[in-house]
């Protein structure tokens, strides 16, 4: 769906050059949420705004269904933003409109409906957000979350296959957070819409995306499915991401730091898991197969997005004989694990 | 000392009229004139909708130019252009050339203000969107800054009926050459109280209707 090749920006300021995007690639399928995460000044904006060229990029290509957009001619650029919805963290909603006005406005202004079609598609999109008793009010008399569902349906109003989203989360509450990114997921499978996304919280790419890059200084440090990337994270700012928005996987990451060093007598091994095996007795099986004995120091079964996973940081005790047979038991069940000191 | 019954009150009824038509014509035009100049110096801002530096620098020094000629002496040097338009350069009629003139340039400053406040995210929203730019300037722009234009509108309508008495010197009508031909020349005190009493009235009722308007628009 979209392909982005040797993408590179740069901006001119006070005569200076300052390099915002660094040579980057990434494939994005359709149907799927994509997300971006990166510190403050990291590229984000910028990737993100290159996607529907509110960014022109100073070299490299950006294909949508493979036609190279940064090629288009004007009214070739307006048809293209027509099919890509996009939303933002301060909503950038009309102050002048209501909530069906603004809604209305993409159709009106850049659509060939009727009146009466454009109507049944603004009643249609409010249902859709759960707003059909606000569709008088001004944006001014909304919440937050409110105000980014108006964002959210106005993005959707010519029927876009790609949406972008810029912090769409960012100035609102954690409650209010969920809702909206349950309603984003809702959309994602209900219409099979692709999503582009950037924050820099952990939580909203673990609530929502299926694969992840992670950005800094301008360039793609680290990819891969959500789950590989929270579990596994390679480079050290994505370390330090989710050290920041899970102490229990920081802690997992780091025994050293966070347990007594002088306690712990056996060997550390973090196991991780995807998947049904979540699921299954895995530790009984190992207390039966062998007569290692272990003592769990930490451990989470949870899930990213509705995959389950497990991770459990262990101190086994026994003789190398004893550890290898733990080892092998682990890999017939195809649970991954490291020995970690 | 100020006796009220030498007053023509029908004089200065017609002389009250005359201003209101004289600020109300040239609001008009300076609105039809000043607006899309204002839009311009907006949009052909660097960083803006239609970037054209070379356009702005033109456009704003022209603006400049106007905005700084003293308006007495502008009333002065555009006799022969009023004459020419208008065929006299006296009364009513004549005072109009020079008030939209004068007026228009401070005007469209103010409408460049204006819409340099309305949320450039807004206005981005709307490119995101895919609408052409005509239609994100007339259909989401002027609608978005509509409290502001409002504002500005009573700025220089007031603005208006003051330079409109100013040019009773040079034979306009209205109040003040009222207060000029017999409040100064005849030594009428009364009818320069008076007509100052009433030019302060119609000001407050200028910006008390301007204020409410705005509310009115206002969406935040
Ligand atoms: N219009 C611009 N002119 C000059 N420099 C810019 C411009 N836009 C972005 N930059 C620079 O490019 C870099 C990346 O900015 P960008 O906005 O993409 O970061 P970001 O990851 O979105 O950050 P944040 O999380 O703060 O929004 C920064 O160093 C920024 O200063
Ligand atoms: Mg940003």
């Amino acid at each position: 769906m979209i392909r982005i090749e040797q993408l590179s920006k740069t901006f001119r300021v006070d005569g200076r050059e300052v390099s915002a995007l660094n040579d980057i690639n990434l494939e994005i399928g359709k149907g799927e949420v994509f997300g971006i995460i990166g510190r403050s000044g990291a590229g984000k904006s910028t990737l993100l705004r290159s996607l529907n060229l509110l960014e022109r990029p100073t070299a490299g290509r950006v294909l949508i269904d493979g036609e190279d957009i940064t090629g288009f001619d004007r009214s070739r650029l307006y048809a293209l933003r027509q099919r890509v919805g996009m939303i933002f963290q301060h909503f950038n909603l009309l102050n002048a409109k209501t909530v069906a006005g603004n809604i209305d406005w993409p159709l009106k202004s850049t659509g060939s409906l009727s009146a009466a079609q454009r109507a049944a598609r603004v009643a249609e999109l409010l249902a859709l957000v759960g707003l059909a008793e606000h569709a008088h009010k001004y944006p001014a008399q909304l919440s937050g979350g409110q105000k980014q569902r108006v964002g959210i349906a106005r993005a959707l109003a010519n029927r876009p296959q790609l949406l972008l989203c810029d912090e769409a989360t960012s100035a609102l509450d954690p409650e209010t957070t969920q809702s909206i990114l349950r309603l984003l997921l809702d959309i994602n499978r209900q219409f099979d819409l692709t999503i582009v996304l950037i924050t820099h919280e952990m939580q909203v790419i673990r609530t929502l995306c299926d694969r992840v890059a992670v950005i800094d200084g301008g360039r793609i440090v680290e990819s891969g499915r959500v789950a590989d990337v929270f579990l596994h994270p390679q480079h050290p700012v994505t370390r330090g991401m989710v050290a920041q928005s899970d102490p229990l996987t920081a802690a997992m990451l780091d025994p050293g730091h966070a347990f007594a060093k002088d306690k712990l007598r056996g060997t550390l091994v973090r196991l991780t898991y995807l998947g049904d095996i979540t699921y299954q007795p895995i530790l009984s099986h190992i207390a039966a197969a062998t007569p290692a004995r272990f003592t769990i120091l930490q451990g989470e079964v949870s899930s990213i997005k509705d995959l389950p996973f497990g991770q459990l940081l262990l101190e086994l005790e026994g003789s190398d004989d004893d550890i290898r047979k733990v080892f092998a038991e682990l890999d017939r069940f195809e649970i991954h694990h490291e020995v970690l000191q | 000392m100020i006796d009220l019954s030498m007053i023509e009150w029908g004089d200065i009824a017609f002389a009250t009229w005359e201003t209101l038509v004289m600020t109300g014509v040239s609001l008009l035009f300076t609105v039809l004139l000043g607006l899309p100049l204002g839009i311009l110096l907006f949009v052909t801002a660097s960083g803006q909708l239609l970037e054209q530096p070379g356009v702005y620098r033109v456009l704003s020094f022209v603006v400049n130019v106007l905005r700084s000629v003293p308006f007495l002496i502008l009333l002065i040097v555009m006799i022969p252009v009023t004459v020419l338009l208008i065929g006299t350069s006296l009364g009513v009629e004549g005072a109009i050339p020079p008030l939209v003139v004068g007026t228009s340039p401070l005007f469209a400053r103010l409408v460049e203000n204006v819409l340099r406040e309305v949320d450039r995210g807004v206005i981005e929203a709307c490119q995101a969107m895919g609408v052409p730019t005509h239609r994100i300037i007339f259909g989401a722009l002027l609608p978005e800054a509509m409290p502001g234009l409002i504002a500005a509108t009573t700025v220089t309508a007031i603005t208006l009926m003051s330079y409109a008495a100013m040019s009773g010197v040079i034979g306009g009508g209205g109040l003040g050459d009222l207060a000029i031909r017999f409040g100064y020349q005849r030594f009428q005190t009364e009818v320069m109280v008076i007509t100052v009493a009433l030019l302060v009235m119609l000001v407050q009722f200028i910006q008390h209707a301007g204020d409410r308007l705005v509310l009115y628009f206002t969406r935040k």
